[in-house]
């Protein structure tokens, strides 16, 4: 019996997310455990004015990098805690993580074996298993959103819903791109350990040349090249994000995907 | 069912090379419809690297692959389609259950008969309602063999199918084997198991170090082994006489017995024993292993 190439997919989409489904629950949970423990707190910072003036005193760099202007504000106090680097990191971590279990972890281990015997197309496997990681990554972005907007309510920290929503998006966008770089390595060879180095050295540089450059007059104009510096640099909590932020983040991500698509059927599987 | 001359699976020149590592160095072979083809080779002769070349899971330095007519490069998902494959080294995913699994490849081929499923499983003695990591080797071996069996498949690539299996799952398997034959599907069976293949397969390509070394029929190959011969006589052995006959070795008299290695035709031998008075004549059938313990010896 000939099936579709699209339910091929649709079949291999499902099956890559009952996979993910126990990792995409404790992503959740840990991520919402983060989110609603940092508000649990923002009751004692609310307008201590000393907590800003010890922040005041600091190099005005330094607290730029480390996103501690406005610490007592509610973006600020979002900001610092969670979304200059705290959310963003732990978003990509949970999409590399994902997708190199779902691809050279489960090659390299021999679980795809069947699978790729079956009359399926490699790259529809590969690509129903990115697909899979993208709605994974989406769920725990969505329960960090609920978990931020419900607790907001709850200690009363007043901040624009688009805005935070805006925030939020933009770090996931963050976290795909970073999955879809894993992915592409992964395509390319499918060593979890190459997979993980490569994409977590990855995104710490781009932290640091986004945070820290602009402590350095010659090297602050090189923050533009940062992954973080497209997402987050526009003051995502405070103002509305210029639209190519997030086509950017999408796009790129697109292309990786689709570059990785392309490249894994012109490899060899790996053995277990 | 008979076997035909059609040739359901065909393998030209085939050579694959990881980097410096030759595992597969010019493989020639055509399984016939209807047959089970024995592969045989010890850990590391290339077996396991042509089935995966078949599968389009690696791509081969060199020769074709072709089933029914479909080049594997080219048209690999039309091929499997119509191939079942049991892997050698078996990972399956651990959180689901026996049934889920079954689920799962039943999904991507079409969907299996779930009577058949039940059926199948209890004949195998196998709980589907398990979750895969609970399962011990020789149960997960059970769970891709019934997967494979109820896939219908055409052509049936076995890798090392019975490791694991106790002694009466290995009959069951083979009772599997031979009504899947009955049905008209081939069976391309790989294993280092020397008794497995003699008892299941119709012909045997022995592979050493990514070359085919010996092929043709179980009998072909039997014949070409030694075989222990020990002849009493009822006077001296004709010692002289003897070692004229052609294929004898390690000769060996012992006043009125004589014991001795033949590697050919027994007729030369029987001429020479008809002119002498022998009380008693003991020839030893050769099985597959001293025949491919012979080869092997041979193409070192």
């Amino acid at each position: 019996m000939k099936r579709r190439p699209e339910m091929s997919l649709l079949v291999l989409g499902r099956i890559g997310l009952g996979a993910l489904r126990r990792a995409t629950f404790w992503w959740s949970v840990g991520l919402g455990g983060v989110v609603a423990a940092t508000i649990a707190f923002w009751p004692a910072f609310k307008g201590a004015s000393g907590i800003s003036e010890a922040i005041g005193n600091l190099p005005a760099p330094i607290v730029e990098a480390f996103g501690l202007k406005d610490f007592g504000s509610p973006a600020g106090f979002l900001r610092g805690n969670l979304y200059e680097l705290f959310v963003p990191l732990l978003y990509c971590l949970a999409g590399i993580t994902l997708v190199n279990g779902q691809t050279a972890g489960d090659e390299t281990s021999g679980r795809l074996e069947l699978i790729l015997a079956q009359p399926v197309a490699r790259r529809a496997v590969y690509l129903a298993r990115m697909l899979a990681c993208v709605v994974a990554l989406g769920a725990i972005v969505l329960v960090t959103l609920v978990v931020q907007l419900g607790m907001d309510a709850v200690v009363g920290l007043s901040i624009d819903t688009s805005l935070l929503t805006a925030t939020v998006v933009l770090c996931g966008l963050l976290g795909l791109l970073h999955a879809s770089l894993a992915y592409a390595i992964a395509c390319l060879r499918p060593r979890t350990s190459f997979v993980l180095g490569i994409a977590v050295a990855a995104m710490f540089a781009g932290y640091v040349v986004n945070a820290l450059f602009q402590l350095s007059t010659p090297l602050k104009p090189w923050r533009g090249i940062s992954p973080w510096n497209w997402a987050l640099a526009g003051e995502p909590l405070e103002r509305a994000s210029e639209p190519w932020r997030f086509a950017v983040l999408i796009a790129l991500s697109a292309g990786l995907i689709v570059l990785g698509t392309l490249v894994v059927r012109r490899r060899d599987v790996a053995a277990a | 069912m008979q076997t035909d001359e059609v040739a359901v699976l065909e393998i030209e020149g085939l050579v694959k090379h990881y980097g410096r590592v030759e595992a597969v160095r010019g493989i020639d072979l055509s399984v016939r419809r209807g047959e089970v083809f024995g592969f045989l080779g010890p850990n590391g002769a290339g077996k396991s690297t042509t089935i995966r070349c078949l599968l389009g899971l690696l791509t081969p330095t060199a020769g074709r692959i072709s089933a029914f007519g479909l080049d594997a490069a080219q048209f690999g998902v039309a091929l499997r389609r119509r191939i079942a494959y049991v892997p050698g080294e078996l990972r399956l995913p651990e959180r689901i259950s026996g049934r889920d699994f079954v689920a799962m490849v039943g999904a991507l081929r079409g969907g299996f008969d779930r009577r058949r499923r039940d059926l199948l499983a209890e004949r195998l003695r196998l709980d589907l309602a398990r979750p895969v990591r609970e399962l011990s080797t020789g149960n997960r071996r059970k769970l891709a063999l019934l997967v494979a069996f109820l896939s219908d498949a055409e052509l049936l690539v076995l890798d090392e199918p019975t490791s694991g299996l106790d002694p009466l799952m290995q009959r069951e398997f083979l009772a599997l084997l031979r009504e899947a034959r009955d049905r008209g599907a081939t069976v391309f069976l790989s294993s280092h198991l020397l008794s497995e293949v003699q008892r299941a397969a119709d012909r045997v390509a022995m592979l050493r170090a990514g070359r085919i070394i010996a092929a043709g029929t179980v009998e072909d190959l039997r014949r070409q082994a030694r075989q222990r011969l020990e002849v009493w006589f009822t006077e001296g052995a004709p010692q002289a006489d003897l070692s004229l006959v052609p294929g004898l070795a390690e000769q060996r008299v012992e006043g009125r017995r004589f014991t001795a290695t033949l590697i050919g035709p027994v007729q030369p031998l029987l001429d020479v024993l008809a002119r002498h008075a022998v009380a008693s004549l003991l020839i030893q059938e050769p099985d597959l292993e001293e025949a491919f313990l012979d080869l092997y010896e041979a193409a070192a």
